[in-house]
């Protein structure tokens, strides 16, 4: 019966979410860029020099502007901007969508953890929540950066998703609290469940819709830091990510000289944040607004 | 007015996150790959020097005690001798803070007033045409990719209209002479423009969509109907009952949305060259000088505990319904 409620309200919340014009706008420009990295597997099969990473073009030494071979023209290298764009797509998605899961991930098992137990434990975790969510992230990854050496892409999404879970626990460790004291949750008590299956089977199906909610505004920070991270020149040397083309700009000093490999990196990724921010505050309409205390956080 | 004890816990809290923050540091330094002598005492130095240093620092000693010298080193400025300037960090540091805190605060106060005052606006004329332009645009303000606002600013303002200075923080020649202390003030404001502008629109963003929608919320509360049947003014309401009440967690996202700010701030002050601690961070991870990281980090975390603890005290300060 609960999933039967669950998929009604789904659906209900589906329309809300497709009628507000955040929520349309969002999925419209989500869809622009699902396109660009699903192209990104397809744009190197033509010719080995729209390689994002290694595809020079024999005939340019210096960076041109845009033209019929080079749509968006190439960086001082000869590699094409458009193919990069494209890669650098794929890879935001890629951060952005697995960082925000693993933040997701924790931060559910610790709100649930914290708001069933209660007591000690609940305040011992939500202090904890507390210290790193005052914490700037880019910043922590710089200082690991400069102890540990480069960092690969997988880690640096381990490492964001490792320090913006609190902002998910508190919603749902807030979810929990009220939920504890539901007849379902005394009845399946009484009928002899463990805490882990009443946690499992009861709690957690009631509070993933919130934590997937909260997952939007995780990607939209995710991408922000990586590319942050990629622009200063501490991200992984071996992809090409959005950030890491506006550092090439901005280190081969081009940054005055060619507008056309300067504007089209930073405006994805203000875009691409900018959907997944419009997609949670149209979510957020259709949710419960009150629950939500806090948006952003580095 | 908040009560002493309050202000004492908070103080306590404070103290224990630093702490914390503090031992963490410690072993992940010694957790790195490679020794800590290697870390924190130049290669470059003469043997005399490294010897004296690793004395100080008490890397010959066991893991507690050299704990223990750390703490005391960080409670009396000790943070050990920069690897690129040669010179004790705690003097670097020092004269770091000042830019950092001079763009920081400023860029923070002009957006929150900005912030509550245009949100109070676009709160008050809901559904309208305005309404909707102030919110987009503040959606917009608030993604924007920083570093690459950043540089289009520096190549439209500064590069193609050359209205402001392309980095740094004063005009040498001009600091040199024997200038007024007024116009060397001007020459401080012109360099400031730019990355002031920077965070100011990344940050009115955020306060203009939080006010917003904070005193929507307001707006419904029963106090403004008594306050529309008492006849008073739809001016006075919208400034005197409703914009006060809303602005309250305006003033605790400003703790919040700390960490964000830091990031935003240490990437504008990297490309505007803004002589900070961000960029000095940037700085020394890119050149492996690891005490100057160590201590701008450490910097970092307390300006960010302190802001906290402001912003706290306030908050209790102005409403006085919070009570502990």
């Amino acid at each position: 019966m609960q999933n039967k409620y669950f998929w009604w309200r789904f659906y209900k919340g589906w329309r809300i979410f497709i009628e507000n014009p955040l929520g349309k706008t969002g999925v419209i420009i989500l869809s622009v860029f699902m396109i660009m990295a699903m192209a990104s597997f397809f744009v190197p099969l033509i010719d080995p020099m729209y390689d994002p990473m290694t595809g020079i073009d024999p005939d340019i030494k210096l960076s041109t502007g845009p033209g019929l071979t080079h749509w968006l023209g190439t960086d001082n290298v000869g590699r094409d901007i458009l193919a990069q764009l494209l890669e650098g797509a794929k890879v935001a998605f890629i951060v952005g969508l697995s960082s925000a899961f693993f933040s997701i991930v924790i931060g559910t098992l610790i709100g649930m953890i914290a708001g069933y137990t209660g007591g000690i434990i609940d305040a011992a975790l939500m202090r904890f929540a507390d210290i790193i969510m005052v914490l700037p992230s880019l910043v922590i990854l710089l200082i690991l950066a400069s102890l540990f050496g480069q960092f690969n892409i997988w880690i640096i999404v381990f490492i964001i998703a490792i320090l913006r879970w609190p902002a998910v626990s508190r919603v749902i460790r807030s979810q929990t609290l009220s939920l504890k004291h539901r007849p379902f949750i005394e009845a399946s008590r009484v009928a002899g469940a463990s805490h882990v299956r009443i946690v499992l089977r009861h709690i957690m199906p009631n509070v993933l819709p919130l934590a997937f909610l909260y997952m939007t505004f995780r990607v939209t920070s995710a991408i922000l830091v990586e590319a942050s991270l990629s622009f200063l020149g501490f991200g992984d040397p071996s992809q090409v990510s959005w950030g890491m083309m506006l550092q090439w700009v901005w280190k081969s000093g081009h940054m005055f000289q060619a507008p056309y490999w300067l504007i089209p990196p930073g405006l994805c990724i203000s875009l691409l944040t900018l959907a997944f921010y419009m997609l949670g505050r149209a979510m957020d309409e259709v949710l419960d607004p009150r629950l939500r205390k806090e948006g952003q956080t580095g | 007015m908040a009560k002493p004890g309050y202000i004492l816990l908070k103080l306590v809290e404070v103290g224990i996150i630093f702490f914390v923050i503090l031992t963490a540091l410690f072993f992940l330094f010694r957790l790195s790959p490679g020794d800590p002598i290697s870390k924190m005492v130049d290669p470059m130095l003469t043997p005399e020097d490294m010897a004296h240093l690793i004395q100080q620092m008490g890397l010959d000693r066991p893991m507690w005690e050299q704990y223990l010298i750390y703490v005391k080193n960080f409670f009396t400025g000790h943070f050990g001798v920069s690897f690129h300037y040669g010179e004790p960090v705690a003097t670097i540091i020092a004269d770091k803070l000042k830019w950092t805190l001079l763009l920081f605060t400023t860029s923070t106060l002009l957006a929150a007033f900005a912030g509550v005052y245009l949100g109070k606006i676009a709160a008050w004329h809901k559904g309208s045409r305005l309404d909707n332009v102030m919110s987009v645009s503040a959606l917009v303000c608030y993604t924007l990719f920083i570093p690459w606002f950043a540089l289009l600013l520096l190549w439209i303002l500064g590069f193609k209209w050359g209205l402001f200075p392309l980095g740094g923080v004063l005009t040498p020649a001009l600091w040199i002479s024997n200038a007024s202390v007024f116009a060397r003030i001007l020459d401080v404001l012109h360099h400031l423009m730019l990355p002031l502008l920077t965070l100011f629109i990344i940050n009115l963003g955020s306060y203009l969509l939080l006010m917003r929608s904070s005193m929507l919320s307001v707006l419904r509360e029963d106090y403004i109907l008594t306050a529309r049947a008492k006849g008073l003014s739809e001016k006075k309401i919208r400034n005197k009952h409703a914009a006060r009440n809303a602005a309250l967690p305006v003033i605790t996202s400003v703790g919040l949305s700390l960490a964000f700010s830091i990031n935003g701030g240490a990437l504008t002050e990297q490309i505007f060259t803004w002589p900070g601690i961000g960029r000095e961070l940037i700085f020394a991870v890119s050149n492996n000088d690891y005490p100057l990281a160590q201590a701008c980090f450490l910097l970092i975390a307390l300006v960010v505990l302190c802001a906290n603890l402001i912003v706290d005290l306030l908050y209790a300060w102005l409403d006085p319904r919070i009570t502990y």
